[in-house]
């Protein structure tokens, strides 16, 4: 075995290790605190203080927050590869914001639509849409045009997110604002299901649309070259990243951030530099990413419950201007 | 078992413009089956878009492509691509990854969607590998390589994709004169050796005419003249072709024609 793998493995253990971390932290810490002999307890016999917390308490919301992330994770990383940008990532492309205005409208409206349906529409007309103004003259589409035209969506939806919330009642418009952060707080198994549910089929889809992935990161000459229909295969691959996007927002609300630091930090740990590694990476850690803002959120002010796109704000925003700057660099922008 | 002329690429009535502006204005032209072709002109010519069209990465207006008897615009793409391989200008390769990586991806076309890696692709990977001289070197990542060994991974590439049709869109782009000869000198070596039909776009006249058995001089008027490398670089071909008043003289070494510019 050389280096190389072994450095792979190691890097791929640390990261489920702190998944493995995250998650005890995440059920350990709270309003009650727990011991880790608590949850074991819990855990092995379904009785005390560790059993509630792990089937009532924290657990649905930690496992809906590793869902989540994960979909999230995973999402950035497809268009991250897809555009070779590392600014390329649905929240940033103002996918994620498009899936919330549809649910916050949905929700209002009045619909007996389910949350993921509505999740999924706004994320894909967002994308149309950002997809469509993004067309050059010529008909072609570069990916830095692609993004800054998202980041506009991404500003246009938000502020109709806004103009939502100003024409509701005081206390639903509370709870819509506090939704449309991204929070976790009073998740139950139904969501967790929801987006395990989604995320595994979007999963098996993405296994078989991988190979496309790793040569459309080629270029699309040499990717067409190659036997593959490339225009149908980005198309595709879009579709998925869109919906698995989707599927984390119709759970967690559109946290911002997740997905665009998923991929690169993943990829940093884990050293994987073909499309499969690195979405797999993106995955978990997304999944510890939103674990972590979720727990830092309800318990960094004690007695009140933040949502947890505060906390991936407060780290992604940073991230977020400092790749800008790099960009503009760079001369790509 | 495939007949040697189904290897064999034929452009007919081709017409492809972009827009209003017509760049290829139907030209028709033979590739022969098992030989060298290199298509020159000034820039702006049509040269890669004609190239684009032979590999279907353009439709054209009017006209078809055939390789053998079988019209390319009408084949499966994965079909083509076991017979047809392009390594298009200037190819970037994705952050960090390795040359055994970007090498083996040469090999989609031949396997199937969840197939193992089988002895056959390794085999031609390992071939492709030698053949350009990067053995040593492929676990190396494509972005710590010299700008010459980056461009001969990626003629792997499109040599492990194994066809008997190869297309090159100016692959000596950017190299110095001494990686510049050894992509070319790789390229014929695979020529020769199993009688693979190459096509290139190519920018320097007298490697053209030393490394090539055809040549087609494209001009800013459409096509100036095509055949054997003598009869295609001659001064007035020069003058109509890139506006260039030049001498040509036989090249001391190979005797092929070498464009002295006055």
């Amino acid at each position: 075995m050389n280096a190389k793998t072994m450095a792979g493995i190691r890097g791929s253990l640390i990261l489920a290790a702190a998944l493995l971390i995250a998650i005890v932290l995440s059920l350990m810490i709270g309003q009650i605190r727990l011991s880790a002999a608590d949850l074991w307890t819990g855990l092995l016999t379904g009785k005390g203080p560790g059993a509630l917390t792990l089937r009532v308490l924290r657990g649905p919301g930690v496992v809906t927050a590793i869902g989540a992330g994960a979909a999230l994770g995973a999402s950035g990383a497809i268009f991250q590869i897809l555009l070779r940008n590392p600014l390329a990532a649905p929240d940033v492309m103002g996918f994620t914001s498009g899936a919330g205005l549809a649910i916050v409208c949905g929700v209002l409206a009045g619909t007996s639509l389910p949350m993921p349906l509505l999740s999924a529409a706004g994320g894909l007309a967002a994308a149309c849409l950002v997809a469509i103004l993004a067309i050059k003259r010529d008909g072609s589409q570069v990916p830095i045009t692609l993004i800054l035209v998202g980041l506009g969506i991404g500003f246009l939806t938000a502020a109709a997110n806004s103009f939502v919330v100003t024409r509701l009642p005081p206390e639903q418009a509370a709870e819509a604002q506090r939704w449309l952060t991204g929070s976790l707080a009073a998740r139950d198994w139904g969501h967790a299901g929801q987006v395990f549910g989604c995320g595994t089929v979007l999963a098996v889809i993405l296994v078989i649309q991988v190979r496309a992935l790793s040569l459309l990161e080629l270029g699309d000459d040499l990717a067409t070259g190659l036997g593959l229909k490339s225009n149908r295969a980005r198309l595709q691959l879009a579709g998925t990243g869109v919906l698995l996007a989707a599927t984390g927002v119709a759970v967690a609300g559109p946290v911002p951030f997740i997905a665009l630091m998923a991929g690169p930090l993943g990829m940093r740990i884990t050293g994987a530099k073909q499309p499969g590694g690195r979405i797999l990476s993106a995955a978990v850690a997304g999944a510890i990413i939103t674990v972590l803002a979720d727990l830092a959120a309800r318990s960094i002010v004690p007695g009140l419950q933040l949502p947890a796109g505060v906390m991936t704000g407060i780290f992604g925003a940073p991230y977020l201007l400092w790749l800008l700057s790099r960009e503009m660099d760079a001369g790509d922008i | 078992m495939m007949l040697e002329n189904d290897n064999a690429l034929k452009a007919e009535g081709l017409t492809i413009g972009y827009g209003e502006r017509t760049v290829i204005d139907n030209l028709s032209l033979d590739f022969p089956a098992g030989r060298m072709t290199a298509i020159l002109g000034p820039n702006g010519c049509g040269k890669s878009t004609l190239l684009r069209a032979l590999a279907r990465l353009i439709t054209p207006g009017k006209g078809k492509v055939t390789l053998g008897s079988d019209n390319i615009f009408s084949m499966d793409t994965r079909a083509l691509a076991r017979r047809l391989a392009i390594l298009p200008q200037a190819s970037k390769a994705p952050e960090g990854i390795t040359v055994a990586d970007l090498v083996r991806r040469g090999r989609t076309p031949w396997r199937g969607l969840f197939s193992a890696w089988s002895e056959a692709d390794a085999a031609a990977v390992a071939r492709a590998l030698k053949e350009v001289g990067l053995t040593d070197m492929s676990e190396r990542p494509i972005d710590q390589l010299s700008g010459g060994q980056r461009q001969r991974a990626w003629v792997a590439l499109v040599l492990a994709q194994d066809t008997p049709c190869l297309l090159l869109d100016e692959p000596t782009t950017w190299l110095d004169l001494t990686h510049q000869i050894e992509v070319l000198s790789l390229i014929r070596e695979r020529n020769r050796a199993q009688g693979v039909t190459v096509v290139t776009v190519l920018h320097d006249l007298n490697l053209a005419a030393r490394f090539y058995d055809t040549l087609v001089l494209l001009g800013p008027n459409g096509m100036v003249a095509a055949g054997a490398p003598q009869d295609v670089l001659t001064e007035d071909n020069l003058m109509i072709g890139f506006g260039l008043s030049a001498m040509v003289v036989p090249d001391p070494i190979t005797g092929t024609p070498m464009v002295v510019p006055r």
